[in-house]
């Protein structure tokens, strides 16, 4: 018997990398609406997307040429953001050997790493998956 | 002796991730080439001639957690101040077909290649860039 995986209303696996759609986008503002409306949501990273919450990537964005002093932020600092807002409601997982594959450790502390083999424990623990993209 | 001809950057895949890319888009690429280069040739391709909209449409934004974040790309006013700065802009006509709802939905000043006003042919330019 493995641990016991929080119940959610929803699973979002984000399969698809970031920089060649939108699919990180639609993902973050589904995630939004649920948890405005009260769902819980766990959010599970493969692939390139696992990059999204290294650490490395600090809280800022590179400096814009044409907008220096403006602070962009960074996607793990957007992340964070969600995380802090809706501690309750959302869980973020990455992909343990995505994690490891793609250089994406370490990651922003409120990342829970998991291993593929035990990814259908998550898809148990929900009541809807939705798959974007693909690794 | 140096070679002043001019460079054509082409890009056709439009949209690449607009929380992760904000002001990083592959618009932001084009100004610094057009800088460097003093000058460039832009076509827009597929469902990046939209970014040649003369409306500049909604302010894109959107929440994440307690934020909002409104840095997101916003590549018609990228595309006008492309022109602003030199750049030569084209979109390409058959691919306008699919978004083009009125005589004034083309931004003015981007040039529509097509039969009429042909875009140069490649070899006339020091080379053709897919961004």
């Amino acid at each position: 018997m493995g641990r016991q995986l929080p119940r959610a209303d929803v699973l979002l696996a984000v399969m698809g990398g970031p920089h060649v759609n939108d699919t990180v986008t639609s993902a973050v503002r589904l995630a939004q609406a649920l948890l405005e409306r009260g769902a819980t949501v766990q959010i599970w990273t493969c692939g390139h997307a696992t990059g999204l919450t290294k650490q490395s990537l600090g809280g800022s964005k590179p400096r814009n040429l044409e907008n220096w002093e403006y602070d962009y932020p960074s996607s793990a600092m957007l992340a964070k953001e969600l995380l802090d807002s809706f501690p309750e409601q959302l869980t973020w997982y990455s992909c343990r050997f995505c994690t490891e594959e793609r250089g994406s450790q370490p990651h922003i502390e409120q990342i829970r790493l998991r291993p593929p083999f035990k990814f259908t424990e998550h898809l148990d623990a929900v009541d809807n998956a939705l798959f974007l993209g693909v690794c | 002796m140096a070679d002043h001809r001019r460079r054509l950057l082409i890009i056709e895949r439009a949209y690449r991730g607009a929380l992760e890319t904000q002001f990083a888009d592959v618009l932001y690429l084009a100004r610094e080439l057009n800088r460097q280069q003093g000058g460039t040739d832009i076509l827009l391709r597929g469902l990046a001639v939209t970014f040649a909209a003369a409306d500049p449409g909604p302010a894109p934004a959107m929440t994440v957690g307690r934020r909002k974040l409104e840095t997101l790309p916003a590549p018609r006013d990228s595309v006008r101040s492309l022109l602003e700065h030199g750049a030569t802009v084209w979109a390409e006509e058959v691919d306008l077909a699919a978004f083009e709802t009125g005589p004034n939905w083309l931004r003015a000043g981007v040039r529509r290649a097509g039969p009429a006003d042909p875009l140069p042919d490649w070899s006339t330019y020091r080379g053709v860039y897919f961004l």
